[in-house]
């Protein structure tokens, strides 16, 4: 890395520290007393950071180290808030925060060195379907969707990992640009998506259709196909809006959630009345009511956010996401194998469509999806797979600037 | 693999058009909708905001406090000062009971959450006044708010007064009314009272206007049938219309009429004979000039006053008894003191409103007053025609009870028939003539004749303040 570059990347992960800081002072003294307990939340958290950071661009040369920086932005406001809601999930999202960057390393090094297995897409299906398959069989029911497995207190959501899986089935399916065997590509990935409505995940079933749409239409160039994929889509909703219960009952809060405010409509209404109150600077971190709004440390973090840093502080928010999809996007559009090139861009439009989703439900721009804002929401598996995601891309960059790959 | 690379920038885009959305449409939410919910009666953080804050001063066009917080044995309390007579005017605010009044039209304002401005609430948070209401000041006069009340002597009724140039509510009474300072402790008796003290009759009460609204009639019949001034009608007492017989009152005798001796007596039959003359369809127009059937622009909500139009209704029998202010047609008495206005105001729309300015916790002045209107309802010639024979009414009419020593008052006497029981009584008009100040509606339910029972409120409305005024 040019040492001009190397500087620009200290400072900003200089700023995300001094920012974490001063989040954590405040929080410090926002019960009246001084309580160092945020403090060494904080400090643990730039310890991770530092090390990370200075680690990796030191065994990783070609990495891009802007990705974990940004991410490290994200889950520092993310811990920020949690904190500030309850101390305690806070905690365990540190410990998660701490094993999702050695996850990253984990990933990088790994996908580094072997991203190219010849297993063929059929064995990365085989993957996908066991992950998805797993919860039906063995899975507990959370949040209307029985899309998780536990192991003694600790929550696992195997579609999490499958996003990663679907999206190599995919690029190896398409790396040839073309659709080999159409009535089996499309069985599979129907499949894959009934899975997941079989497990009433409808949020994540529509995240996998998105993304299979858009990376097929990126690969083979077909505009039939993403016509007929968005017709089909419409059509998938209205069936939903018949057949399922809580699509009926999110659409209706979502044209009209003054309608039922104690019932149907009570979640959305409760995030606009956050977002309404924070304004343009907010109400000031810990001047919220955070406590007002339904399941404000997963799904809608978001609106909590934007109560206490306003809509300066959210539109930020949302451009530092903005910036991680440009990197993924960067990545892809800088490597030259194909399959790569797939899976790169796969992992980044999971990303993108899910950070679109989250925060354009919470603030009713669309119907809402119970899926997390990835590396913000409070959960483990949520973020420890996104860092696992962020460090295949990692990885893959690495790979292409590297030369080991090409074709 | 170019296109590949194409797709991807493509691709890119689409999320870029994505997010970008994201903003715009927060910030979209931020500069207007946000507003509304901050107001929103099921958001809770207004209860809080309500404990914290204290609440804004409401204050009448002299400065004198109608609605004040202050502290009882250190709990904050609101104190009301003008009993009864502001009571269905002011309303209340309360956890338990909720808001009505100016209270609730006003809560935003007077919690201090519907500023708008970011610098100026990042000022107020900075100067530690972020936690103090705006002030509201009324066009009310409270001593004429008093007064008006006090001549109602209990009955059940409602009076308007407006400055006719400006449209300014002078005065808004609805009578029985209640203590605000006492709406809790009585809201048992209140709530189950058959006179029905809660509402404001003045904005929210719909009646038939009877031959008050002779004068839109009139207003109609001069603007397309501007001949008719030399005419003369006969009528026989009663007149048939599509096999239905609408009589006249027993004061007035059957034989000829010119126009003036038809309105200052209150003729019906003759009124249903001009207003016949006209397009029926110019007519519902003329109405709706006045107000009718539109939501008022006024800055209280006030309830729609209607005529009766087609296809939902309007056949012969409705449209003649609507020229005599009967049958179907509904209004409310702020919409009959906007007319009594616009005749007062040379024929220009008035529209009435009550915040003359919200003064915020840092003295910045928001005036509320609306700009006055150049929209002519009528020609000026037209609406001095009509105040020339509304002034005769006065003098030697239906309206004598209203005439005062020294003052030209115009106006317009009603007895509206309803199915309750006696006629409301309804008096309508403005004074001085030459240079009107004041433009009243009064109504008293179920009192029968207009002349004699509203005649003498307005009467007592008007020279009160006219007095106040020239003092």
């Amino acid at each position: 890395m040019e040492p001009r570059t190397e500087a620009i990347y200290n400072k900003n992960i200089a700023i995300t520290a001094l920012v974490g800081i001063l989040a954590a002072l405040l929080l410090a003294f926002r019960e009246g007393v001084f309580s160092p307990v945020p403090i060494y939340g904080s400090l643990i958290f730039i310890v991770i950071m530092f090390v990370g950071h200075f680690l990796t661009n030191h065994l990783f040369p070609k990495q891009d180290p802007a990705l974990f920086i940004l991410c490290c932005f994200i889950c520092q406001l993310g811990l920020v808030m949690l904190y500030r809601i309850d101390p305690e999930s806070a905690a365990k999202q540190l410990i998660w925060f701490g094993i999702g960057c050695l996850l990253y390393f984990i990933s990088s090094f790994v996908c580094r060195t072997w991203i190219e297995i010849k297993v063929g897409p059929f064995i990365f299906f085989l993957v996908t379907f066991v992950l998805l398959a797993s919860p039906l069989i063995f899975g507990v029911e959370r949040y209307g969707s029985k899309s998780w497995i536990s192991f003694g207190n600790f929550l696992f959501q195997p579609s999490e990992l499958a996003k990663i899986t679907f999206s190599l089935f995919l690029a190896d399916t398409l790396k040839e640009h073309k659709i080999e065997d159409s009535i089996k590509f499309f069985g599979q990935i129907f499949v894959v998506l009934g899975l997941l409505a079989f497990a009433r995940d409808l949020g994540g079933a529509m995240l996998f259709y998105f993304a299979a749409l858009i990376i097929i239409f990126a690969a083979t160039s077909r505009l039939d196909l993403t016509v007929l994929g968005l017709i089909g889509a419409v059509v998938a909703g209205l069936l939903g809006y018949q057949f399922f219960g809580h699509v009926r009952v999110r659409t209706k809060a979502w044209l009209n959630p003054w309608e039922d405010v104690p019932g149907k409509g009570y979640q959305i209404v409760q995030s606009l009345f956050a977002i309404a109150e924070g304004g343009f600077f907010g109400t000031g971190l810990g001047l919220g009511r955070p406590d007002y709004i339904p399941a404000v440390t997963t799904d809608f973090i978001f609106s909590a956010f934007f109560e206490e840093f306003g809509f300066l502080g959210a539109s930020a928010l949302i451009v530092v996401y903005f910036l991680l999809i440009y990197r993924g996007i960067k990545i892809s559009l800088t490597i030259e194998n194909s399959f790569l090139c797939l899976s790169g861009l796969g992992i980044t439009v999971f990303f993108g469509i899910q950070i679109f989703t989250i925060i354009g439900g919470v603030i009713k721009l669309i119907p809402m999806t119970g899926v997390t804002l990835p590396f913000m929401s409070y959960g483990g598996s949520s973020m420890v797979m996104s860092f696992i995601s962020l460090g295949i891309l990692n990885g893959i960059i690495m790979r292409a600037l590297g030369g080991e790959a090409d074709g | 693999m170019d296109k590949l690379k194409r797709n991807i920038k493509l691709i890119f885009v689409v999320f870029s058009v994505l997010f970008i959305s994201l903003i715009l449409y927060l910030t979209y939410f931020t500069a207007v909708e946000r507003e509304q919910l901050i107001k929103s009666s099921y958001n809770r953080r207004l209860w809080e905001q309500e404990e914290k804050v204290m609440r804004g001063t409401i204050y009448d066009s002299k400065g004198r406090p109608l609605a004040e917080t202050g502290f009882e044995g250190g709990t904050k309390r609101r104190i009301y000062n003008g009993g009864k007579a502001i009571g269905p005017l002011i309303g209340y605010s309360d956890r338990v009971l909720g808001r009505a009044g100016i209270e609730n039209v006003f809560n935003g304002e007077l919690l201090g959450v519907s500023e708008q401005d970011p610098v100026t609430l990042l000022r107020q948070k900075i100067l530690g006044v972020s936690e103090q209401g705006s002030d509201v000041y009324l066009t009310i006069d409270l001593d004429l708010q008093k007064t008006a009340y006090d001549l109602f002597q209990g009955r059940k009724g409602a009076l308007v007064a407006l400055e006719p140039q400006t449209g300014r509510i002078l005065a808004l009474v609805s009578s029985p009314g209640y203590d605000p300072s006492t709406v809790k402790q009585d809201w048992e008796k209140l709530s189950k009272d058959e006179n029905k003290p809660l509402i404001n009759r003045a904005t929210q009460g719909l009646y038939p206007p009877g031959s008050a609204f002779k004068i839109i009639t009139l207003a109609g019949a001069l603007t397309y049938n501007p001949e008719i001034e030399y005419e003369k009608f006969y009528t026989p007492g009663y007149i048939k219309v599509s096999g239905s017989i609408i009589r006249d009152g027993q004061h007035l005798w059957p034989g000829e009429y010119d126009l003036n001796t038809a309105f200052r007596y209150s003729s019906n039959t003759v009124f249903i004979q001009i207003g016949q003359r006209v397009e029926r369809e110019k007519m519902i127009e003329m109405a709706e000039a006045f107000g009718f059937n539109a939501s008022n622009k006024s800055d209280i909500p006030i309830a729609k006053s209607t005529f009766p139009r087609p296809p939902v209704i309007g056949g012969d029998v409705e449209m003649a008894e609507s020229f005599i202010g009967q049958g179907r047609i509904l209004s409310t008495p702020v919409q009959m003191a906007q007319v009594a206005a616009i005749i007062a105001n040379d024929g220009k729309m008035v529209t009435p409103y009550i915040a003359q300015k919200i003064v915020s916790p840092l003295g910045t002045e928001i005036s509320k007053a609306p700009k006055a209107s150049t929209t002519q309802v009528v020609s000026s010639e037209v609406a001095r025609k009509i105040k020339a024979l509304m002034v005769d009414v006065v003098k030697s009419g239906t309206g004598t009870a209203a005439a005062i020593s020294g003052i030209e008052v115009a106006g317009k006497t009603g007895s509206a028939e309803n199915p309750h029981g006696q006629a409301h009584a309804w008096f309508v008009g403005f004074a001085p003539a030459e240079n009107p100040k004041i433009a009243v509606a009064v109504v008293v339910e179920n009192a029968g004749s207009g002349g004699s029972v509203a005649g003498p409120i307005a009467r007592g409305v008007i020279s009160k303040y006219l007095s106040d005024i020239t003092r």
